[in-house]
């Protein structure tokens, strides 16, 4: 596939309605711009180069692929080790891979930051048989900054991804991602905790696929928005013909901290099986009263009262996830946002 | 301490209390039953200042100071305190947290970390509660007892000079009851206290020096511990007529 010969998406495509391909690209959508390489540094399990496969058909992805950067592999056979990856974006355009193979068990932490004024990441990764994998992705990119961020996992038989995202950088920022569940037993518990401000913009369309049966999944998505901000969640969760015993639930929340505020949360299902459990909700509103005359009646200010709703709320889309280090880091990476936004 | 004279509230335009006159001095013990729907909770919330509820004529007083003065968290600062019959839950907001924070903002000097932990393990301790409730979020996924086990927890620490306590007894059991009652009773001589029940068990635990009758937005008849007993045996209609 070729960037410059494929058509724009249109805006009728679930994908691409709220955040269209010529809003996230970085220049004109006929462009295809050379990127400077996102720096990573791993803290802990060398990385190795790789070489793109280039079989994507998705133009986000082929985008990412043919406009360069840098492209890392890490393969970890892991015993409950906790990695830390650090990417720095920087320059006009900056564009980054990175593949992960996961053996045994582990939780990785990558931490993205930088001003560059675009930034593209594409990860891809493979939760091996048996194996147990944590990942926690924190955009804490510079305010100025546009993303566009895709995944594609894949989970094998009898193993699990447990996928958190702290979404608190960048001003405009666009996530796609998506989890085949591979095998037997397989299962994903996705948390999205997103925070809207001033006029940012944040789009995450998350795809679970259950191509077999007895597989699991758990999406759990949690946005506050104030200001003009706007938040979109959209989700597919498709359940294959034959996968029956799947059990999927997807939630997805909103908080409106303003009148200007906005947000859009489309959960879309798709099931083949017969036998399976299937769940999906989206709830936008504004704080609940009670739960403000509640902390109000113990003593506390209304903008004490607010502010503790709100860091809860976005804390709890992390009370999905059953990997203890990983939920302690997202919510430890949550507190120090939050404590930054209260001193500004 | 608390006044409460001619008091008429409405809630959405409904008339829910149309008259009522109330006094609570320090040490003493006030308990009001009624049918659901007489006022009870109205009572409580509306001195409690939550927003939903309107005075549309009489007043409130609490310490001599006209309560509309004072905003929500404002009252609770003044000593005033409400065990609410359904509290609210507060998803992600620990227990631990909202407890340091609210009596932080309640008390004129914060207790010092070590402090607080001492006095906290103490009341916990008393309540029977095990420790682990300090990393549970606020209410979320409690079952009922454990719920006004934290009402009361919060009671505790708050050190109210006001406690208006909407139907703690609600769904406890046993042991829970005589928990809350023991409560109850350690706050009782230094605070007022308005406990608002449907049942006279509680009061097999708690002794209160006044039992008021409420019907129809009214309080119709006052009378000592007997009236509880009284009520419970005869029910309500026999006071329709003194409404």
């Amino acid at each position: 596939m070729n960037y410059q010969q494929m058509a724009v998406p249109p805006r009728s495509a679930h994908l691409w309605r709220y955040t269209p391909w010529p809003r996230i690209h970085p220049t004109k959508p006929e462009e295809l711009p050379q990127a400077d390489s996102i720096d990573f540094t791993f803290d802990s399990f060398a990385a190795e180069p790789f070489q793109r496969n280039g079989q994507s058909a998705d133009i986000a992805r082929v985008f990412l692929e043919e406009s360069g950067g840098s492209c890392h592999r890490l393969i970890i056979d892991g015993r409950g080790e906790t990695v830390h990856i650090h990417a720095r974006a920087s320059g006009h355009i900056a564009v980054g891979h990175l593949d992960l193979i996961v053996k045994g068990e582990a939780t990785i932490l990558l931490h993205l930051s930088g001003e560059a004024g675009w930034c593209g990441i594409h990860i891809t990764g493979q939760v091996k048989a048996n194996s147990h994998l944590g990942f926690g992705f924190i955009n804490e990119l510079d305010p100025n900054t546009k993303m566009l961020r895709c995944e594609d996992w894949g989970v094998d038989r009898d193993a699990s991804l447990e996928s958190a995202t702290l979404s608190v950088g960048g001003f405009n920022c666009k996530s796609d991602l998506r989890a085949n569940l591979n095998g037997t037993g397989a299962s994903i518990r996705q948390s999205v905790t997103a925070h809207g401000q001033g006029a940012r913009h944040d789009d995450h369309h998350i795809e679970i696929h259950h191509l077999h049966g007895h597989t699991n999944s758990d999406l759990v998505t949690n946005a506050a928005c104030s200001g003009s901000s706007h938040y979109v969640a959209t989700g597919l969760l498709t359940i294959a013909e034959g996968a029956n015993g799947s059990d999927a639930g997807q939630v997805f929340r909103n908080l409106l901290l303003s009148e200007k505020a906005r947000a859009e949360a489309i959960p879309e299902l798709e099931v083949l099986a017969d036998d399976v459990s299937a769940a999906h909700g989206a709830a936008s509103a504004p704080i609940d009263a009670s739960q403000l005359h509640y902390l109000m009646s113990r003593g506390l200010s209304p903008e004490e009262s607010e502010s503790m709703i709100v860091n809860g709320f976005l804390i709890d889309a992390f009370s999905n996830l059953q990997n203890g280090e990983l939920t302690e880091q997202m919510r430890t990476r949550l507190t120090v946002h939050l404590e930054c936004e209260l001193k500004r | 301490m608390l006044r409460v004279e001619n008091l008429h509230v409405s809630v959405e335009g409904t008339s829910i209390i149309k008259g009522l006159d109330l006094k609570i001095h320090r040490g003493e013990i006030h308990v009001i039953m009624g049918r659901n729907g007489a006022g009870k909770s109205t009572l409580a919330n509306v001195v409690m200042g939550h927003p939903a509820y309107e005075i549309t004529s009489g007043s409130i007083f609490f310490q001599g100071r006209p309560l509309e003065e004072l905003a929500v968290f404002e009252r609770a600062r003044a000593g005033m305190f409400l065990s609410f019959q359904y509290p609210a839950v507060i998803p992600g907001v620990q227990v631990g947290t909202f407890l340091k924070k609210s009596v932080a903002s309640v008390r004129d000097e914060p207790p010092k970390g070590r402090v607080f932990r001492k006095e906290l393990n103490a009341a916990m301790a008393q309540l029977e509660m095990d420790k682990s409730f300090l990393s549970r979020y606020v209410n979320d996924g409690f079952s009922g007892g454990e719920k006004k086990r934290l009402e009361i927890l919060q009671m505790l620490l708050l050190k109210p000079t006001l406690a208006l306590l909407d139907e703690t007894d609600s769904g406890l059991d046993i042991d829970a009851l005589r928990i809350v009652a023991k409560g109850i009773n350690q706050i009782a001589p230094e605070a007022g206290c308005l406990i608002i029940t449907h049942y006279q068990r509680l009061l097999d635990h708690v002794k209160p020096h006044f039992v008021h009758a409420m019907i129809d937005g009214v309080i119709v008849k006052t009378g000592g511990p007997e009236l509880a007993l009284e009520l419970e045996d005869r029910g309500y209609d026999w006071l329709d007529a003194a409404a």
